[in-house]
């Protein structure tokens, strides 16, 4: 540590904030001393053996025939695997579905929780209530979530035909028909983490200065031209981070279907990393499975990237 | 979903380095006690929990009582196609339990492979397991290649049951308390049709919704019953579509009270007289019997086509694959084995019928009601095809059940069910055996 403190040092430092303040940051980054590895080497450790061995272990096996079982291991098929994959049509079907419940999940998390944290921010009685149970679903375990709803969804007995039919409609089979399971899903999905969105809204509405809503109030703005004109887009930021983060987290989905209806209907809601688990687990073929997850990596960061894009562009 | 908590991480630690000081004192004063038990004693793999768990425990603490030096540590993982994943990591780890309860029908995915041990049906006999004692069906299903590589304990039929007093009045029951004879799909809707208006009940109810095996029973033993072509040894299926598309036909008649209903749901309506019959696996027994006690008939599937069949499984013991055996361990392990499977009366109390035909025969197992009205099924069991990827809790019924499900829920024909389930028959024929 004392080595960072030396005179010699702190002249050159010096010498270097005549340039740009990034290269600064960048030089004390490339230094950090040995007390700093020493602090990061047990994340670097876990890191590097439970994501960054797995990762290339995964990439080999995805060009293998290797097999849970053992067998096959190290069998080199070049693409074989990818090549499969891209005429699979379980990993269209399968990615498709993902993607159909990303799109039908990030909209209402977005825009629900929005709605939620301007309700509760401007105005209403005993915000910690509302706050505390918007919040709590989030903080469910997903078994939880599952055995709630699997019983309101129940056909016969459930809470939410029994609504439906005291108002003379007609029950709906809401984790067994293929029309409607997907929606079902998306339902628990908003209940279940809506909470989280919410909260960050919420912090980013409290974020922003009192002196721009007195401002625009000054200037004869109503309420609702506040909300067009200051807290919206103020709130630009908190949108494309909460949207990105969305997607990634709806991309992965797969254990509240797993829980909900394994898939089904006739796949209807089976998702990509579902398909990956039932290849490599249940049917043994890891290397085949490993490639279908490489090709959905592959997709997530073309997406990532482009949202990025997107976003950055926006910002400027 | 739960993550790995620093202060968890913290614990575990602790726990790690405590037992690491505690070992090598132990190794100190040269008697490590628990590790040489636990070297003797059999490591068994089961899925049974719920009232089939409990019955396996009594089995196994009997056995252990009239052995003398018999220890048996049992190890209860999750019914379901994970089970199946840890299996065949063990076993290809080559470091696996001595023993395992397996579905027979997934013998075809693991022997070829190396995944198992042959049993050794001398020693077996020399401790008064006698192959030929055993239900003939499941014996030959357990061989391959000629060698015996499971040991049937039950076999786990698809049955049916009723509740007596409304099926008498309906006129479905004949003098001595039998299901009457149902002489074809078309006489079946009409008795059915009979029994919904005389009782003003629902007709019988089938829970499939969103099941990953139901369906695929209920298509299985219709299907069986017609004795048409299901040929799956070949590059592609060769099955008789059209009879297929009938069959899915009469499914969805059968199931027309319950198009949407899942297992519970339909569990729950017979239990609570909403309706009358239910088409099941047996292991419901229990729930049905606290429900309904006397009033409680049951029967094999009743023959509706050609001939006799049901769809059912089995659970048997297997050797999972060990790098190198201690032969007196193995032939503890046959011991034990021979044992348990001789217990079959008491396992049938769960519902079970017993491979150990001794035990089937038994004036105990007459006296067991409904158990003995539907061991007839024993006699007509119909196995999945013995290809590497079907069998209990594979992929390969999840594939069938969900190509079903909209036909017998009503949102697609029987013919695109068909469609479907052919065209997933052959992707996965298609596909090499991992194993």
């Amino acid at each position: 540590m004392a080595s960072l403190s030396t005179p010699a040092r702190r002249a050159a430092a010096g010498s270097r904030r005549a340039g740009s303040r990034w290269s600064a940051a960048m030089d004390r980054r490339r230094s950090p001393g040995g007390a700093g590895w020493l602090f990061a080497t047990p994340f670097l450790v876990f890191f590097t053996l439970f994501l960054l061995v797995p990762i290339g272990i995964g990439l080999w096996m995805s060009f293998t025939d290797a097999s849970l079982t053992g067998h096959g291991d190290g069998v080199f098929v070049g693409l074989d695997n990818y090549t499969e994959a891209f005429g699979d049509s379980q990993v269209w079907q399968t990615l498709g579905n993902t993607v159909w419940f990303t799109v039908l999940t990030t909209v209402p998390l977005v825009i629900v929780a929005l709605v939620m944290a301007l309700l509760v921010y401007t105005g209403m009685p005993g915000q910690w209530l509302w706050r505390l149970a918007f919040f709590a679903s989030h903080l469910l375990p997903v078994a939880v979530v599952y055995q709630i709803w699997s019983m309101l969804f129940q056909p016969d007995r459930g809470m939410l035909n029994s609504v439906l039919q005291t108002f003379g409609m007609d029950g709906i089979a809401w984790l067994t028909d293929e029309k409607y399971a997907m929606w079902s899903i998306g339902l628990v999905t908003l209940w279940w983490t809506v909470g989280f969105n919410f909260l960050l809204y919420l912090a980013a509405l409290q974020a922003i200065p009192d002196h721009l809503y007195e401002a625009a109030a000054l200037d004869g703005a109503g309420a609702w031209r506040r909300l067009w004109s200051v807290t919206l887009p103020q709130l630009r930021r908190t949108t494309a981070l909460i949207a990105v983060l969305q997607v990634m987290a709806s991309l992965k989905v797969f254990d509240q279907i797993y829980l909900l209806t394994k898939g089904g209907p006739n796949g209807a809601t089976r998702p990509i990393l579902e398909y990956i688990y039932d290849t490599g687990f249940t049917n043994y073929r890891l290397g085949y499975a490993s490639a279908v997850s490489y090709v959905f990596f592959g997709i997530i960061i073309i997406l990532s990237l482009a949202q990025l894009k997107i976003f950055s562009r926006r910002e400027d | 979903m739960s993550g790995l908590s620093r202060r968890g991480l913290l614990r575990g630690a602790v726990y790690g380095a405590g037992a690491a000081v505690s070992a090598s004192a132990l190794s100190g004063c040269g008697s490590i006690a628990g590790s040489v038990a636990s070297a003797d004693e059999i490591q068994y793999w089961t899925l049974f929990t719920g009232p089939d768990g409990e019955l396996m425990k009594t089995m196994t603490r009997n056995v252990e009582r009239r052995v003398p030096d018999l220890k048996v540590r049992t190890t209860v993982l999750d019914w379901g196609p994970p089970y199946y994943t840890k299996l065949a990591m063990a076993s290809a780890g080559g470091r696996s339990p001595d023993v395992a309860i397996m579905h027979l029908t997934r013998l075809a995915g693991y022997a070829p492979g190396g995944l198992l041990d042959p049993w050794d049906t001398d020693l077996l006999a020399e401790f008064g397991l006698k192959q030929d004692d055993l239900n003939k069906t499941l014996v030959k299903r357990s061989l391959y290649e000629g060698t015996p590589y499971a040991i049937p304990l039950d076999t786990h039929p698809f049955v049916v049951f009723f509740d007596r007093d409304v099926m008498d009045k309906a006129g479905l029951l004949t003098g001595d308390g039998q299901l009457v004879p149902f002489e074809s799909p078309k006489h079946t809707m009409e008795l059915m049709d009979k029994l919904r208006k005389d009782t003003r009940k629902l007709g019988p109810v089938f829970g499939h919704a969103n099941d990953a095996a139901m369906g695929w029973r209920m298509f299985w033993t219709l299907f069986s019953q017609t004795g048409a072509t299901f040929d799956l040894t070949g590059e592609r299926a060769e099955i008789d579509e059209d009879t297929a598309v009938e069959v899915v036909r009469f499914m969805t008649d059968l199931a027309r009270d319950s198009r949407t209903m899942d297992v519970q749901t339909a569990i729950a309506a017979f239990a609570n007289g909403r309706s009358p019959m239910i088409f099941s696996g047996e292991w419901d027994m229990a729930t049905y019997k606290t429900a309904l006690g006397d009033r409680l008939g049951g029967a094999p599937i009743p023959t509706f086509y050609d001939r006799p069949a049901g769809a059912s499984d089995s659970h048997a013991l297997v050797l999972p694959h060990q790098d190198n055996p201690d032969p007196e361990h193995r032939r503890r392990t046959h011991q034990f084995v021979a044992e348990l499977v001789k217990s079959g009366l008491t396992w049938a109390s769960a519902g079970h019928i017993p491979a150990y035909t001794p035990a089937v025969s038994s004036a105990g197992y007459a006296k067991l009601r409904p158990q003995s009205e539907y061991a007839g099924a024993a006699k007509q069991l119909v196995l999945d095809p013995p290809v590497w990827f079907a069998g209990s809790g594979s992929d390969f019924q999840t594939r069938m059940c969900q190509a079903l499900d909209p036909a017998l829920g009503g949102s697609s024909s029987p013919a695109s069910a068909v469609r479907t389930m052919v065209s997933q028959i052959n992707t996965l024929m298609a596909q090499p055996n991992p194993a």
